[in-house]
């Protein structure tokens, strides 16, 4: 059981390693295209710069349960998986149910695939068809029917619903969900349990919601903001906490951050691993609050601070995220123990390694 | 041991590279040889050579998702971790591997 899930996960992550870079570009797109008021159009006699921006940017995001579907059914089932994987996330957005459509989809056609390769047997001079013609037809024809008259009823219903949830949330249910949301999302600063809720928020975007993904943009820049607050405080305080490799390493984290991204950190966080993780997960439960509970929202699912200025009330983001890291900072100045000089300027980073349970490593 | 490895994580600009360095620097230090090719966001780099793989007493793939060309390591004896354990504990994955190979 636990290995088809940690089969389930291996493939969701590949598809969203796929994905990241197409939410990125179209994202941008679509803000740099809003901040130069730009619009959706359908005509070229309509077309002007920002609103091809804006244009490409949404096309690109319309592409996105194909990505995720294709390359799911690429993990599972290869090359031949990834066109009937495509397909079936075309029916996801026919469905309106993009994202939860995308993924089931993309299972749907990879086991498919996968099994029409190891059960179906051809004689020798049809081998070539194989791959090219009777895997992606014969998996897009099962898959297809599966999705649009079995699947189809139930998962538009699930959307239905969850949209419906996430809209109908009060006061004090947006403050607890955004404190989660927020908290989970940078636990691992951009590691594989962060793409869980990560993955949900733009799932949510793509239903046209846009408080969750407003929360993950946010959170994600709180901890290298943190750890910059917490460097910049401990410095005024005269407690210094980090080492000198360590402020370096904030050096770059700082800019890595300003671009949403949260990974500068864990070379800082894996010296004092616990300590750090507390501080940030509570500084970016404490941003995805404030963000979510005022009502802001982010229509461009990556950028950082660039695509503030886009986000339906940017005075609250800057708030939810200046907050969030001085919470961060604070919490890490106080919980982080002080160093000496000579500790300061000798700490390299340590080769040392906490005992792991290593039963599950096998060699095949 | 002469080791390769593979390292690919999702985002696949930091925690490849990470899992890289931490898998270099635990075998150099246990005196071993090795070879890590990463596939991140940028595509393959550092490829592993034939003589490479062929020479190799096992295949470490530090991976969280699929990755592209795992038809060369067929009949390898290979072992697959997620890269999050690899950065905590590359000594302690390396002696462990070191001393199942010596079992079989």
């Amino acid at each position: 059981m636990k290995k088809v899930l940690l089969e389930v996960k291996q493939h969701l992550l590949t598809a969203i390693s796929y994905m990241l870079p197409l939410v990125v570009a179209s994202g941008l797109l679509i803000a740099i295209g809003n901040l130069m008021g730009g619009q959706v159009v359908t005509k070229m006699s309509q077309l002007t710069i920002p609103s091809a921006f804006t244009s490409l940017g949404v096309l690109g995001m319309g592409l996105l349960p194909s990505f995720i579907a294709g390359y799911i059914s690429y993990s599972i089932a290869d090359r031949p998986g990834i066109a009937p994987g495509f397909l079936m996330g075309q029916i996801a957005s026919f469905l309106g149910a993009g994202f939860l459509g995308g993924i089931i989809g993309g299972f749907v056609s990879g086991y498919i695939a996968k099994a029409i390769i190891k059960y179906v047997k051809v004689p020798k001079w049809a081998e070539a068809l194989m791959p090219m013609m009777i895997v992606p037809t014969l998996t897009a024809a099962i898959g297809g029917l599966l999705m649009y008259f079995v699947l189809g009823g139930p998962i538009t219903y699930i959307t239905g619903g969850l949209h419906d949830f996430i809209t109908g949330l009060d006061q004090s249910q947006k403050a607890l969900y955004g404190f989660v949301i927020g908290a989970i999302g940078c636990i691992d600063y951009g590691g594989a349990i962060s793409k869980v809720p990560n993955l949900i928020c733009d799932g949510l975007l793509l239903e046209g919601i846009t408080g969750p993904e407003g929360i993950k943009v946010l959170a994600a820049m709180v901890p290298p903001f943190g750890v910059t607050f917490a460097l910049l405080i401990s410095k005024v305080i005269k407690k210094r906490i980090y080492t000198d490799q360590e402020v370096d390493a904030i050096k770059v984290a700082f800019p890595m951050g300003v671009c949403m991204i949260s990974e500068g950190v864990i070379p800082i966080a894996m010296n004092d691993l616990i300590r750090t993780v507390i501080s940030t997960s509570i500084g970016c439960g404490v941003c995805g609050m404030i963000s979510f509970m005022f009502g802001n929202g982010s229509p461009v699912p990556s950028g950082g601070v660039f695509v503030i200025p886009a986000m339906s009330k940017p005075l609250v983001a800057v708030a939810a995220l200046l907050i969030g890291s001085l919470v961060t900072g604070v919490l890490l100045v106080v919980l982080k123990k002080r160093l000496t000089e000579e500790e300061a300027r000798n700490n390299v980073f340590t080769d040392e390694e906490e005992e792991v349970d290593l039963s599950s490593i096998q060699l095949s | 041991m002469k080791i390769v490895a593979v390292a690919a994580c999702t985002s696949g600009i930091a925690h490849t590279y990470i899992a890289k360095e931490k898998l270099i620097r635990a075998a150099e230090a246990l005196g071993h040889t090795i070879h890590v090719e990463t596939q991140g966001t940028i595509g393959t780099e550092d490829a592993l050579t034939e003589q490479e793989i062929k020479d190799a007493d096992v295949v470490i793939l530090a991976v969280d998702i699929a990755i592209t060309g795992m038809e060369r390591f067929e009949g390898k004896r290979t072992v697959k971790v997620p890269t999050s354990l690899v950065v905590k504990a590359p000594k302690q994955i390396i002696q462990k591997i070191e001393s199942e190979l010596q079992k079989s």
